[in-house]
């Protein structure tokens, strides 16, 4: 990643650059620029922060990978922690133990429980029950449990059923270790199999539930569903070999904004031929694109939304029931395209994942203790791909013939949505900016919008009802003429 | 993650006194502990007004909090045999196993499951927990304990003291970021949602290096060990 400062504002560029505690808080600013007509003619999504994980990891030994990546958050660590072995076993030039992989794969569906029910619970509730025009004081995980208490309740469950099966599995919540290179360090007992097994049922019923709950509220937020990044995109996810929802492996498929099937089949290594990534100089955050439509034409959408919008069928018998409704959100026979559904399609997964959870505990091979593949490395490049609750998350490594790493990409579920965020900020300014003023319902707005993706920027955008954000509003000149800053 | 409660105790708004240990609905408590003489007070139970005034814990408190049988309870039971036991105390320690003193809350936490499993008269009825960070679903195990203890770093100690404060819930600790929740706020989960919450001290101390370390403290915090078992075993101990 090539690094950048941004015009104008040298100072917080240094600030940022050099201020740990900056970069670690994570604040995002929008900008929005208006023409001589007073209509908003662009929007901007700046990441202020600068991590640096790509540069400083050169240089370490390979195996340090999974480690030292899975520290670039504490909400997901599941996922970089499987993309980085995964990437490590193409460079060992290993096929992994098939318990092994379903192991793994259960890692990866606790994780994507414990996230999206700590999105839709926690962040996202707060607007969806009370409202974005409600007292920003009151907009907040304890107004949510004043308002339903219960489903506060159920989203602290369902995320602690998801971190016990992590926990359970890696020998800790935040950072396990268990998932090396070549397969999974330790086989899973019987007894932990049976005490995850004896959740998931209480699991299931407090998704179906919510669920249900959340498809009676859908219409009361039209205008929001007609609103919030409704633009035509793409759609990019793995599936599996027969065209279904995936999460840990399979091959990558991108359908257009009408349903046509772009690329499809594609091996996760064969990534750098579809995607390629630019670079602006307003934000440290990446800009991908599909290489053969250029950029920023070739704009597409990851996440839960295009994994339901790409997957033929979920294979589990709820999920599937949920996805054929998923589908009827969209008028037209093409993909669900307004973002506001992120948070549907999120449900949807949710079920799927303790569905899909249930059954590979129950496969007959599951405990057998031939979990991994030993080997050193064989190749000087490797790629892991695999599907982050946010979206597709893929590790590219080059390593020298001593085993140390000399070059590394990684391109996070969030980074390939920030092409479809700035066009969604833009989308809902037009809608609710008016004039040269800004007010407390627009901003209110922006945010949720922003949220419908859960971005992941190292913690700014994980916020309970308000996250540290300001947004300022430019004339053609580039004169502010308002500005308005929410802090943390 | 180290702690900076006093600071923020300090900032509770007028009115905000400093108590002595085990007066009643006290928010800001603290005691200092110099090292290495640790003081060993009688802990009273005091009282914590749940937000509808009902009067919980302390004395008065009974058995526990749980309820005899509710939903939420028939819930938990469903969830497995561990989410519905009561327990007399949970003492959950945390903070980063690599930066340094930062580690001293799991640390400690592990030094005393050790003790406690050796002592099976002594740990009956508590269990331990070392962790990175505190996040939402801890809500879940404090609501089954009839008090809790964090053990935690802290930047605004001398390198090396002990310090233990009373806690109570605090909504105005909201958390901004889901990664971290401040042990106040989420006593404050459990008071808004199950209409009780555990006693609850933070036992911190002062840590004297935070660079990049593996799971190891500096021999400055090393030696506030000790003494942060001695006041955890203080606080834990069953009632006459």
């Amino acid at each position: 990643m090539t690094l950048c400062t941004l015009p104008g504002t040298a100072t917080m560029s240094r600030t940022i650059s050099i201020d740990p505690v900056t970069r670690i808080e994570g604040h995002a600013r929008i900008s929005l620029q208006l023409a001589d007509s007073g209509e908003v003619e662009d929007a901007k999504f700046h990441l202020t922060q600068f991590r640096g994980f790509e540069k400083f990891c050169e240089g370490r030994p390979y195996r340090e990978m999974p480690a030292l990546t899975a520290r670039t958050c504490g909400i997901c660590p599941v996922s970089h922690l499987l993309a980085s072995n995964k990437a490590c076993d193409d460079l060992l030039a290993v096929s992994i133990p098939p318990t092994a992989e379903k192991l793994r794969r259960i890692m990866n569906l606790a994780q994507l429980l414990q996230s999206h029910a700590l999105s839709f619970f926690h962040l996202s509730s707060p607007d969806l029950l009370l409202g974005w025009d409600s007292d920003p004081a009151q907009r907040n995980i304890f107004g949510v449990m004043a308002q339903n208490p219960e489903l506060a309740k159920q989203g602290i469950k369902l995320r602690q059923i998801g971190q016990t099966i992590i926990e359970m599995l890696g020998g800790k919540k935040i950072h396990p270790t268990w998932v090396v290179p070549g397969g999974v360090n330790e086989p899973l007992d019987s007894s932990k199999r049976e005490a995850m097994l004896e959740m998931l049922p209480n699991a299931l019923t407090i998704a179906k539930d919510t669920y249900a709950l959340f498809k009676t509220m859908v219409p009361r937020f039209k205008d929001e569903a007609e609103h919030f990044g409704t633009m035509p995109t793409m759609f990019l996810s793995l599936v599996s070999p027969k065209g279904q929802l995936e999460h840990y492996d399979g091959f990558l498929r991108l359908k257009d904004a009408e349903g046509r099937i772009v690329e499809d089949m594609v091996p996760p290594s064969d990534y750098p031929r579809i995607i390629g990534e630019a670079v602006e100089d307003f934000s440290y955050m990446k800009f991908p694109y599909y290489k053969p439509m250029g950029y920023p034409n070739g704009i597409y959408r990851v996440g839960p939304l295009a994994r339901l919008n790409n997957a033929d069928s979920c294979g589990t018998p709820f999920a599937d029931v949920a996805l054929a409704e998923f589908h009827m959100l969209q008028e037209d026979s093409g993909p669900v395209r307004s973002s506001f559904h992120y948070h549907y399609a999120r449900l949807v997964e949710i079920i799927f994942a303790i569905e899909m959870m249930q059954r590979l505990l129950k496969d007959q091979g599951i405990l057998d203790t031939r979990v991994r593949a030993r080997a050193r490395g064989n190749r000087n490049e490797g790629i892991g791909v695999a599907e982050a609750p946010r979206g597709t998350l893929m590790h590219h490594y080059r390593i020298d013939d001593a085993g140390l790493i000399s070059w590394v990409d990684l391109i996070i579920a969030t980074g390939h949505n920030n092409l479809a965020m700035n066009q969604s900020i833009k989308q809902v300014a037009d809608a609710y900016v008016d004039g040269n003023k800004l007010s407390e319902g627009m901003l209110n707005r922006v945010e949720a919008m922003i949220r419908c993706y859960d971005p992941c920027l190292s913690c700014a955008s994980h916020a309970f009802g308000q996250m540290p954000l300001s947004i300022e509003l430019k004339d053609a000149a580039g004169n502010t003429l308002d500005r308005l800053v929410r802090d943390a | 993650m180290i702690d900076a409660v006093a600071g923020l105790l300090d900032a509770q708004g007028p009115g905000h006194s400093r108590q002595r240990p085990g007066d009643a609905q006290s928010r800001g408590e603290h005691r200092s502990v110099a090292q290495p003489s640790v003081a060993q007070p009688a802990v009273e139970r005091p009282s914590v007004k749940a937000p509808d005034g009902e009067q919980v814990g302390g004395e008065q408190a009974g058995s526990g909090y749980l309820p005899e049988s509710t939903a939420s309870n028939q819930q938990q039971a469903a969830a497995g045999p561990q989410a519905a036991r009561p327990l007399r105390a949970l003492v959950i320690g945390y903070g980063s196993p690599i930066r340094g003193d930062d580690a001293i809350g799991p640390l400690v936490a592990d030094r005393l499951a050790a003790q406690l499993a050796a002592d099976p008269a002594l740990g009956d009825g508590v269990e331990v927990q070392a962790r990175h960070i505190l996040t939402a679903e801890i809500v879940d195990d404090l609501v089954r304990a009839e008090r809790v203890v964090f053990i935690d770093a802290a930047a605004d100690l001398t390198p090396g003291e002990v310090r233990c404060c009373r806690l109570a819930p605090d909504t105005a600790t909201l958390s901004t970021m889901a990664h971290f929740h401040d042990p106040r706020e989420l006593l404050a989960w459990c008071a808004a949602l199950y209409q009780r919450s555990p006693q609850a001290w933070l036992v911190s101390a002062g840590g004297a290096d935070w660079g990049y370390a593996s799971y190891s403290l500096s021999s400055t915090a090393q030696g506030a060990v000790e003494p942060m078992i001695a006041e955890i075993l203080v606080l834990i101990s069953p009632s006459p």
